[in-house]
């Protein structure tokens, strides 16, 4: 006899595939599908609430929400999410959000104002690395109701600073989660997070995925469309081309597919490049000065290293077109902030030497005036090739730049801790508002060990004295005039040098729907993303 | 008949003398042909190889030069090289013959400690020592030797050891010579050419280590190398490959070269011996 075996898992395959014929069309026109992406990072915290950072938004947006998301048509620039409306006081004490209703927690539990509180009082104030600064003078959050949360502030706190920040700095965690936690930020919830959002976080396993799964009873209308999220882990960069054009995976965001790669993947037939959705994520490419250093101290050279550098060259060739040069710290996307009316340093090298000449920094037998340390920040491509062209540029003035390579936690460690620099190229990022994380890059006083801010040793008694009282300007023009000062101070003493600014690029296949549809696109919820046949 | 001409006779050193002259001339005439800094940049960027006479193989994505880059990359490749290999014998050699020659204590501590170093794979010590010195080519150079020297060392310890007993050792002692005199005047020169045959592995190796250092972004970023060169171009490999094939040629026909040379080094000092 022959023997015949049939297990059960035979029996369902053989049952499934006759059935697969009758399931299909049906499948055709409703939601769902699993949409997988690359993800270049698997971050230590995977709390959005804590770690306000792109890398932890990325895969946490879509789990845990914000009050509200940034918007390309909202008024003030936003859409609202778990709050409806918000409004703030005009002695700047208070601001009142009014909250969504009939939302719920992933486990079953109602969304309340209870939660925001706790959110702003436990955890944004206390352990985010954004929230500190946005509510630094939050004393406590009123909740008259289940749905109204008003925030009091000790002092003048701008509302339009808050309204800006909200994106970035309010995503809400469950009270009923966080509240017997002994240490919230080590806590081992942190990497199962569990929020409101359209997606439930499922699994992650290291090195390999995380995996998000649709939530049945999201509050917005018909959403989410996916079934499943996947973030595939990809750290090699190169990868995430090859696996889009095979077709295992749909999606890279920022700019995970090299730019030098985009022309020709983009004429790959059901791929397509999105540029869009990353207008209020926008990086600055800019070259930090350690001023303890005397020539670095002598504004001559600084502004002769500013007209060394060829703006147009680095976004031509080391973005490929990719960016737009910069005027000052305030990236022209922010057009609410953005002063034009700037001291400029068009490229010219003959006015470079000669002010360099005019200083005092005689060439020697060699053509070299002096010799620097030059540390480009690891993090991208182009910082690095930025870098090596700064070298150059550098060269061609008569400043010897000795490059150093350091890992990531040793350019940290070297740059904002150590001091131990003469120039740095660092990526630093505009979100939304100049007091998030701009003026810490020209106020003095910030203590050493903390990352992309003022760590070169700068100090301008008038800078800091502006930046101090826009902090507490509470009418918009006012405010925004006062950053507006800023701007031309600063580029007319260069306590930095800002070259260039850029966004980064989405390539996904043609099935995916809905990308780039906010200016926060890649870290924002993903719930009307979907995935056509 | 001298050793080299015997060399040149066997079908390996031939190939390997042809093979690795091509770097060695690019690396000795690199200042002549490429007097600028190769890290410059010459011209427009990614120009495609054999599309402009003035860069006959193109250029990068920042407009370097890809000749220039080959030309003075094979100079740092050959530089690194030869003087880690050069830092591995000196030292192994000298730890070897004091460890055959003392005996005792500390042969026991000196091979101890060699084996030590053999038992953790070379490439790793390199990456540990390079990612806590800094990339600096000293430390390149000090990087590779350290997981090199034990090959040399154990090989002149046992060549020291039959060399011991010969009559003419005896006789140098007898002659009143003091023990550091017969260990470097007698014994270390005559259990050096088994030492030195191998040194030529080290070389084609001291190559290739110090390409993936720079490749991991670990060299010295102020010097060209083709492993920096090679690590460069893979974002591109698929836009512009000859940015990876172009630095990658270089190190296949340097390490190729050595490595004949080596063989055909062997098989002719076989050849001497056999006839003496």
């Amino acid at each position: 006899m022959i023997p015949l075996r049939f297990c059960r898992r035979t029996v369902l395959r053989g049952t499934a595939l006759l059935l697969a014929p009758l399931a299909l069309p049906a499948r055709l026109f409703a939601n769902g599908g699993r949409l997988v992406v690359a993800a270049d990072s698997e971050p230590r915290n995977l709390n959005p609430a804590i770690v306000a950072s792109n890398g932890v938004f990325f895969v946490a947006s879509k789990v845990i929400e914000p009050l509200a998301e940034a918007s390309y048509d909202g008024r003030d620039g936003l859409a609202p999410r778990l709050a409806v409306a918000w409004e703030g006081s005009a002695d700047g004490l208070s601001a009142t959000f009014r909250l969504r209703q009939g939302v719920t927690w992933h486990d079953g539990k109602p969304f309340t104002s209870a939660d925001v509180a706790f959110s702003a009082l436990k955890v944004w104030k206390p352990l985010q690395n954004l929230g500190r600064l946005v509510f630094a003078n939050l004393e406590a959050v009123d909740t008259p109701d289940d749905h109204t949360a008003i925030f009091r502030f000790s002092r003048p706190t701008p509302f339009q600073l808050i309204r800006n920040a909200l994106p970035v700095v309010s995503s809400v965690v469950a009270k009923h989660v966080f509240e017997n936690e002994a240490d919230i930020a080590a806590s081992p919830l942190n990497n199962r997070p569990m929020g409101t959002g359209p997606f439930r976080f499922a699994e992650h396993r290291p090195g390999e995925y995380y995996l998000l799964e649709r939530n049945p009873d999201y509050w917005g209308e018909g959403e989410p469309k996916l079934d499943q999220i996947v973030f595939r882990v990809l750290p090699d960069r190169a990868a995430a081309a090859g696996a889009l054009e095979a077709g295992e995976i749909h999606l890279a965001a920022f700019s995970q597919v090299p730019l030098a790669d985009l022309d020709r993947i983009a004429k790959v037939e059901g791929i397509a490049v999105h540029t869009r959705g990353y207008e209020a994520l926008t990086y600055q490419l800019c070259v930090e000065i350690n001023h303890r250093r005397k020539e670095l101290a002598d504004l001559a050279v600084r502004r002769a290293i500013a007209h060394a550098i060829d703006r147009d060259f680095v976004v031509r060739t080391i973005f490929l077109g990719h960016a737009q040069a910069s005027t000052g710290i305030v990236p022209k996307n922010a057009p609410e902030f953005h002063e034009a009316d700037v001291p400029a340093y068009p490229f010219d090298v003959e006015r470079a030497n000669a002010l360099l000449d005019r200083a005092g920094y005689k060439r020697g037998q060699d053509g070299v005036r002096f010799s620097l340390r030059l540390l480009p920040a690891p993090y991208f491509t182009e910082t690095r090739q930025f870098g090596d062209y700064l070298r150059q540029a550098l060269a061609a003035i008569g400043i010897e730049a000795v490059v150093v390579n350091n890992d990531a936690a040793a350019h940290q460690k070297a740059v904002y801790a150590d001091h131990d620099f003469d120039l740095a190229v660092a990526p630093t990022v505009f979100r939304g508002d100049p007091a998030i994380s701009t003026t810490i890059l020209v106020r003095s006083g910030t203590p050493a060990g903390v990352p992309f801010s003022n760590q070169g040793g700068y100090e301008n008694a008038g800078i800091d004295a502006l930046i101090d009282e826009a902090a507490e300007t509470v009418d918009t023009a006012a405010r925004t005039a006062l950053y507006r000062r800023l701007q031309q101070l600063v580029a007319q003493d260069l306590p930095l040098i800002n070259v260039a600014e850029w966004g980064f690029v989405t390539v996904a296949s043609d099935r995916v729907a809905n990308v780039s549809s906010n200016p926060r696109w890649a870290v924002s919820n993903w719930a009307d993303t979907a995935l056509e046949s | 008949m001298s050793v080299l001409a015997r060399l040149a006779r066997t079908p390996e050193g031939a190939a390997g003398l042809v093979l690795l002259a091509l770097p060695v001339a690019a690396a000795l005439a690199a200042p002549f042909l490429f007097p600028a800094d190769p890290l410059a940049i010459a011209g427009p960027a990614l120009a495609p190889p054999f599309s402009d006479a003035a860069f006959p193989l193109g250029t990068d994505r920042l407009g370097r030069d890809v000749l220039a880059g080959l030309v003075h990359g094979a100079r740092a490749s050959l530089m690194v090289g030869l003087a880690a290999a050069f830092v591995a014998v000196a030292f192994g050699a000298l730890v070897g013959t004091i460890a055959g020659f003392s005996g005792g204590l500390a042969d026991e501590a000196l091979m101890r400690l060699t084996e030590a170093f053999q038992t953790v794979p070379g490439f790793l010590l390199a990456l540990a020592f390079v990612s806590v010195a800094g990339g600096s080519l000293p430390v390149v150079v000090a990087a590779i030797a350290l997981g090199a020297w034990t090959g040399p060392a154990r090989l002149a310890r046992a060549e020291v050891l039959s060399i011991r007993g010969r009559d003419y050792v005896a006789a140098a002692r007898v002659a009143g010579m003091r023990a550091t005199e017969i260990a470097l005047r007698e014994v270390l020169p005559n259990a050096l050419p088994p030492v030195l045959a191998l040194s030529s592995v080290i070389v084609a190796n001291a190559v290739l280590v110090e390409a993936a250092l720079s490749f991991l972004g670990l060299g010295d970023p102020n010097l060209i190398t083709w492993g920096s060169m090679i690590a460069e171009g893979r974002t591109m490999l698929r836009s512009a490959p000859h940015l990876s094939i172009v630095p990658g040629l270089g190190l296949v026909v340097t390490v190729l070269g050595v490595h004949l040379l080596s063989e055909g080094l062997a098989e002719a000092l076989a050849t001497r011996r056999a006839r003496a």
